[in-house]
C-alpha cells in the first residue's frame, strides 16, 4: 500500500496507488482547546517513535476475511510533520474522557485495551494490524473505508499512542498551468476535518496498571441529536468517563445552587436556560457547551463556575439525560388571568404557594405565599 | 542492607508520602461523594471509606501468584489503595444497589465474593473496582500520587461485622497465620452470619409482600 501526501494540502491524503504527485484542495484546521492529561510527566512531550497506517474496509457482519494492507510511515518529511502535529495536539483536541469497560460478566479485561497494550509493548506492523482488524470487524458500510494511523512513542516511563481514523471522501484536484486549468475528480481522499473524523489518545506511565482511561474525539458526536457508538462503544469498547448521571447531576446541581445565590437577573437567566434544557435530547455536552448553547451572560457563567470544585469539571463531556436533569431542577410556573406569574421549584411549588379555590364554577383560585423580599426588579416590557 | 530491604523501604516511604498527601483526604472526599449519590436510597446503614494503611500495603505488595510476583508495579497495580463500603440491611438491598452504583460510577470490575466450595463458609460480599470520580480530586494534589481506581464493597450488616472481625484476627502483618481449628471456628461464625442474613431477608420480603409494597 502506498500513501501519498500532497505538500500543498497538509490535512488531506490521497491513496494514490500508481498516481503521481498532485495538488489537492486545502482544508481548514479545526480550532483546538487545551486539556490536561494524566501522567507523571505533566506537560513533558513524548516524541513520536513509530507510525503505522492501515487501509480499513467495512467488515462488520463477516463476509469473508480480507487482508488488511498496512505500512510504516517514515519519521521525516511533510506527512510525518502532519501526523506529528496530530499527535502533539491530541491532548487538546481529544476532548471526550473515556474509559474501557470490563467484560459483560465483570471481569477486568477488555479486548481492545489488550490489543493496544500489546502494540505499545511491541509496536510492530502485525501488532498494529490486529488493531486494524478489530476496527474492520466493527466498521459497517455506513462508516465505509477509512485510513487508520497508529502514532506512538515512549519517554522514560510514559507511553503515548494516538489512534486516528480518517474517513474517505472525494475531492477535486486542480492543476493550474499558464494558460489552462486541469480539473480532475479524485476518489479515496482522506480528510481530517470531515465530520466523521475520529481519534483517541492514551498516555500513561504503566501498561500493567494504566491505559484504562483515554481521551477521544468523534466529530459525529458533536452534532446535536447524533451519537456514534461505532468509535467509542463498539471499536474501543469504552464508555464516557463521566457517567450520564454524574454529569447531568453535576450540571443540574451547579445551576440550582447558582440560581439560589444570584441576583434576580441571573436567577431568571438560569431558570430560563434550565427550563429549555429539560427538553434536550440525549447528547454529548459539557457545562461549557451548555453555557454557550444557551448564550448565558458572563455573570451567569461565573455564578455556575463558583459552584464547581474546579474549572476542569466544566470541560468534561457527558451524555445529558433530561429525565435526571428535570428530577433535580424542574421549575414550575403558573400564569394567572390577572397577569401574575408564579414560579418556584416544582418539588416544593405547592408548599411555596398555598392554593384556595374561591369560585368552583370559574376555577378562580387564590394563591398565598409568605417570605422576605431578596430581589425586587422593575423590567421594561420593551 | 540488602537490595530487597532497600526496595521495601523505598516502597514504604513512597506509599507513606502518597497516604499522607492524597489517600487520606481522597478517602474522605469519596465518602462524602458516595453519601450524596445514595441520598434518598432506603436502608443504608452507613457509607465509609478509608485508605489502605501503610503496613497492609507493603505486606500486600510482594504477594506471589503461582510463585511469581503478582505486582510488578505495586503503586500502579494495587487498586484498593482507597476502599469504600456501603453497608445495607438485607441481601436484597445489595442487589438493589447494583444499578445505582453503575449509574454513578464506571466499573472496570465487579463480582460477588463467595467461597469456592458450597461446603465452605467465609468471606461474602459484592465488590467493584471503580474509576475515581473527577469530582473528588483536588487540583492541588500531585497527579502521580492519585490512584486511578478505588474498591467499593457493598455488604449487609452481618457481612460487614464478620469481615471486620475476621480481618482484624487473621491478617495482621508479622503474626502467625490462623490454625485450621481457628479457621474452622471462623467459618462457623460466617455460616451463622450467612444464615442470619437469609432469615432477615426472607422476613423482610414476606412482610413487605403482606403489606402490598414492592421490595424497593
Amino acid at each position: 500500500m502506498r500513501v501519498k501526501f500532497e505538500s500543498r494540502a497538509p490535512l488531506a491524503f490521497h491513496d494514490s496507488g500508481a498516481h503521481t504527485h498532485r495538488r489537492l484542495v486545502r482544508a481548514n484546521v479545526v480550532a483546538l482547546n487545551w486539556h490536561k492529561t494524566r501522567g507523571p510527566s505533566w506537560g513533558a512531550t513524548v516524541p513520536v517513535q513509530q507510525i503505522h497506517t492501515y487501509l480499513v474496509h467495512p467488515g462488520k457482519g463477516g463476509g469473508g476475511a480480507r487482508q488488511i494492507n498496512g505500512t510504516g510511515v517514515a519519521l521525516r518529511d511533510r506527512l510525518f510533520n502532519l501526523l506529528d502535529g496530530i499527535y502533539s495536539r491530541s491532548e487538546q483536541e481529544c476532548v471526550i474522557d473515556i474509559i474501557f469497560k470490563p467484560t459483560d460478566g465483570g471481569v477486568q479485561q477488555n479486548d481492545c485495551r489488550d490489543l493496544i497494550c500489546a502494540y505499545l509493548t511491541d509496536p510492530t506492523l502485525p501488532n498494529g494490524r490486529a488493531i486494524a482488524e478489530r476496527l474492520e470487524s466493527q466498521t459497517d458500510k455506513r462508516s465505509g473505508l477509512g485510513l487508520l494511523f497508529l502514532i506512538s512513542g515512549r519517554e522514560g516511563r510514559d507511553h503515548k499512542i494516538v489512534i486516528s481514523r480518517f474517513p474517505t471522501d472525494s475531492a477535486i484536484l486542480v492543476e493550474e498551468n499558464p494558460r489552462t486549468l486541469d480539473v480532475e475528480f479524485l476518489e479515496r481522499v482522506f480528510m481530517k476535518n470531515k465530520t466523521s473524523y475520529k481519534a483517541v489518545m492514551y498516555r500513561d506511565s504503566s501498561l500493567r496498571g494504566g491505559i484504562w482511561s483515554g481521551k477521544a474525539i468523534d466529530k459525529q458526536i458533536s452534532f446535536a441529536g447524533e451519537s456514534s457508538d461505532y468509535w467509542i462503544a463498539d471499536f474501543l469498547l469504552s464508555a464516557f468517563a463521566v457517567t450520564p448521571t454524574q454529569g447531568t447531576r453535576r450540571l443540574g446541581t451547579a445551576l440550582r445552587e447558582a440560581a439560589k445565590k444570584s441576583d434576580i437577573d441571573v436567577k431568571q437567566e438560569i431558570i430560563a436556560a434550565a427550563t429549555l434544557a429539560g427538553r434536550l435530547g440525549r447528547q454529548a455536552i459539557s457545562i461549557n457547551d451548555f453555557e454557550q448553547r444557551f448564550n448565558l451572560s458572563q455573570a451567569a457563567r461565573e455564578a455556575i463556575s463558583n459552584e464547581l470544585k474546579s474549572p476542569r469539571l466544566a470541560e468534561e463531556q457527558f451524555e445529558f439525560v433530561a429525565a435526571e436533569f428535570n428530577e433535580l431542577l424542574a421549575f414550575r410556573s403558573k400564569e394567572l388571568s390577572n397577569g401574575a406569574m408564579l414560579t418556584a421549584p416544582s418539588a416544593n411549588f405547592d408548599d411555596v404557594f398555598k392554593q384556595e379555590i374561591v369560585d368552583e364554577a370559574t376555577h378562580e383560585t387564590k394563591f398565598t405565599t409568605q417570605g422576605t423580599v431578596v430581589n425586587d426588579k422593575l423590567k421594561p416590557t420593551v | 542492607m540488602t537490595n530487597s530491604n532497600q526496595q521495601y523501604e523505598a516502597l514504604q516511604a513512597e506509599y507513606k508520602r502518597r497516604y499522607d498527601a492524597v489517600l487520606n483526604p481522597l478517602a474522605e472526599a469519596l465518602r462524602a461523594f458516595l453519601a450524596e449519590c445514595l441520598k434518598g436510597e432506603l436502608r443504608i446503614d452507613r457509607v465509609a471509606a478509608r485508605p489502605k494503611d501503610v503496613d497492609r500495603f507493603v505486606a500486600k505488595a510482594p504477594k506471589l501468584n503461582d510463585g511469581r510476583p503478582k505486582y510488578a508495579e505495586p503503586l500502579e497495580q494495587i487498586q484498593d489503595q482507597v476502599g469504600a463500603r456501603i453497608i445495607t440491611f438485607y441481601p436484597t438491598d445489595v442487589a438493589r444497589l447494583d444499578p445505582v452504583v453503575k449509574k454513578w460510577f464506571n466499573p472496570i470490575e465487579f463480582r460477588d465474593h463467595v467461597p469456592e466450595s458450597e461446603w465452605e463458609f467465609g468471606y461474602f460480599g459484592r465488590h467493584y473496582v471503580l474509576a475515581i470520580p473527577t469530582d473528588v480530586i483536588d487540583d492541588r494534589w500531585d497527579k502521580a500520587m492519585i490512584p486511578r481506581f478505588f474498591e467499593l464493597q457493598v455488604k449487609t450488616l452481618f457481612e460487614h461485622a464478620w469481615s471486620e472481625a475476621e480481618h482484624d484476627l487473621g491478617y495482621k502483618p508479622g503474626e502467625q497465620p490462623l490454625t485450621s481449628d481457628e479457621t474452622r471456628r471462623l467459618a462457623y461464625t460466617s455460616a451463622q452470619a450467612w444464615g442470619a442474613d437469609r432469615m432477615f431477608d426472607e422476613l423482610f420480603r414476606a412482610r413487605t409482600a403482606k403489606a402490598g409494597r414492592a421490595t424497593v
